[in-house]
């Protein structure tokens, strides 16, 4: 009975945290395009602009619900819920810190990837049941992105898999640091089990990781439908893509969906190349940082530092670069990303049998 | 708890899978079999079969049911109505496949059907302790099997579906020379 309790409340709690996130994250999304563009309204309501993101929930909220007349009624009401639930269950899998994992399971990584089809599905339902060719257009556009560059993801994905032999997060989180079981070598070469930090994450445990992680990165940009590749809401040409036709709290909905998938990208890509919830500093002889920053709560804020860190670059490049051609997007993935994918996943196929054995 | 959550998600498969036959609103129906897959996926959770229950929602939702929905939002609405213009005679040939099929089914069904409630195999291998939990890694397992026991298999699967994509390939490609 405890047992159902933990979960009721955790995922309480949790939820509470995204509502949060989504809320701070659009704060800071605001904050950082004003200070890039130099906008007046983040900058300026209430001190350090900070009512504005209070000023947009309660605007949200009491604004009315309008359902197009000729909408597939049923269809548009469940399509965020859906779009949101999908993401909302993917944190489930996630290892919070050493020993705190809600759902432990051996194939916690396959998971995540089931979230993305089901979010499409909810993109796809709003956008057929706005009847409205912009939200059409934009579903379908999202489909076409998030289905190819799901392709460049899992063979990231599967390079980190196959040096590591499990699709377990919390393993895999396990073998970057000072409490792995098995050696862990930085480069290859340099035993680093005790020493830990950021040697022992899985970017210098093999160095091709680098650009697999670059790849993972601008991928995952692309399934989260972000700038530059957010073709499916391009403003300009179809108004906002597959949610046109939403309003107030539907609309807040989507929005903390769209938000919380881009944190649940940053927390996969912290957990599987930057080490997860394990600290960036090493053991220095009798100077024992790694040992006493990790811990329960270290764990979290390290996690958390982490994956904010990814979200600010996220947002960063949202308002620096410029929006891809459909055309451009396509090429892209299926020319460049999917063959430097297989490469790197010889390449650690390789590095598995000759190196770590 | 377990059997009570059981019998509801049993119920949510047999009866959105028996609306989704009968609705006449393509899109709803297609997005309904949704939660008939979900369903199944659940109840392959319950079978302690995690891994298939996974891909269960990637291929058939990620998979197939987007390529439905896709063929369904492409195609032209005068073909749809075709579709959707119900057949009233009770012999038509949609139906009779779908009889032989229901059939086979039911055949496949029944001649399992003298072991009722624990076939004997489940006792067997209960007796010699061969069982899983749920905790245990079946991953593991299923990656052994493929490369020992069913190779021949998972290698003929491997060819065909090469085979399907060589032959998408050259179905799409533009020039028709070769």
């Amino acid at each position: 009975m405890s047992g159902i309790f933990t979960h009721i409340i955790v995922t309480c709690l949790i939820f509470g945290g995204i509502a949060l996130f989504g809320l701070l994250a659009v704060y800071a999304e605001r904050k950082i395009a004003g200070f890039v563009q130099d906008r007046l309204g983040p900058m300026e309501t209430g001190p350090y602009g900070l009512l504005q993101t209070v000023a947009d929930i309660l605007k949200l909220i009491q604004k009315e619900y309008i359902a197009p007349d000729k909408a597939d009624k049923v269809l548009f009401k469940i399509a965020p819920i859906v779009i949101f639930i999908a993401v909302f269950m993917g944190l489930s899998v996630i290892p919070w810190g050493p020993g705190i994992d809600f759902a432990n399971t051996h194939t916690g990584l396959f998971l995540l990837m089931v979230i993305v089809s089901i979010d499409v599905l909810g993109i796809l339902m709003a956008g057929w049941s706005s009847n409205n060719k912009y939200s059409l257009l934009g579903a379908m556009r999202s489909i076409a992105q998030m289905i190819s560059y799901e392709i460049p993801v899992g063979l990231s994905l599967l390079a980190v898999v196959s040096l590591h032999q499990t699709l377990n997060l919390q393993t895999l989180t396990l073998q970057q640091g000072i409490l792995s079981n098995t050696s862990v070598f930085f480069m290859g070469f340099w035993d680093v089990s005790d020493i830990g930090g950021i040697f022992a994450w899985n970017i210098f445990q093999a160095p091709h990781l680098i650009a697999i992680y670059g790849l993972f990165f601008i991928s995952t940009l692309a399934e989260c439908n972000r700038a530059p590749f957010d073709i499916p809401e391009a403003e300009s040409e179809l108004i906002g893509g597959f949610h046109t036709e939403y309003s107030g709290v539907r609309f807040a909905f989507i929005f903390l969906g769209e938000y919380a998938m881009m944190f649940l990208v940053a927390i996969l890509g912290a957990v599987l190349f930057l080490g997860g919830w394990n600290t960036p500093l090493p053991n220095i002889g009798p100077l024992q940082l790694a040992s006493w920053t990790t811990g329960y709560f270290w764990g979290v804020a390290w996690l958390l530092l982490k994956s904010l860190l990814v979200v600010g670059i996220q947002i960063w490049v949202r308002w620096t670069l410029p929006r891809f051609r459909a055309d451009q997007l396509m090429n892209l993935c299926w020319k460049v990303f999917i063959p430097v994918g297989f490469i790197g996943l010889g390449i650690s196929a390789i590095w598995r049998i000759f190196v770590m054995i | 708890m377990e059997a009570a959550i059981f019998y509801l998600i049993s119920a949510t498969v047999i009866i959105s899978a028996l609306i989704v036959v009968s609705l006449e609103n393509i899109a709803r129906a297609l997005f309904l079999f949704f939660v008939v897959l979900l369903g199944v996926a659940a109840l392959y959770v319950f079978a302690l079969a995690d891994f298939v229950a996974i891909i269960q929602i990637m291929v058939y939702v990620g998979g197939v049911l987007i390529l439905m929905l896709f063929a369904f939002m492409l195609s032209s609405k005068e073909l749809l109505k075709s579709i959707e213009a119900k057949e009233d005679r009770f012999i038509s040939v949609p139906k009779w496949s779908a009889v032989l099929m229901c059939s086979l089914l039911l055949a496949i069904l029944l001649s399992n059907a003298r072991e009722l409630l624990i076939p004997t195999w489940v006792i067997e291998s209960i007796k010699s302790k061969q069982v899983l939990s749920s905790t245990d890694n079946t991953i593991e397992n299923i990656g052994y099997q493929f490369m020992t026991r069913y190779v021949f298999q998972f290698e003929f699967i491997s060819i065909f579906l090469l085979a399907a994509l060589i032959g998408a390939t050259h179905i799409a490609r533009k020039d028709k020379t070769l």
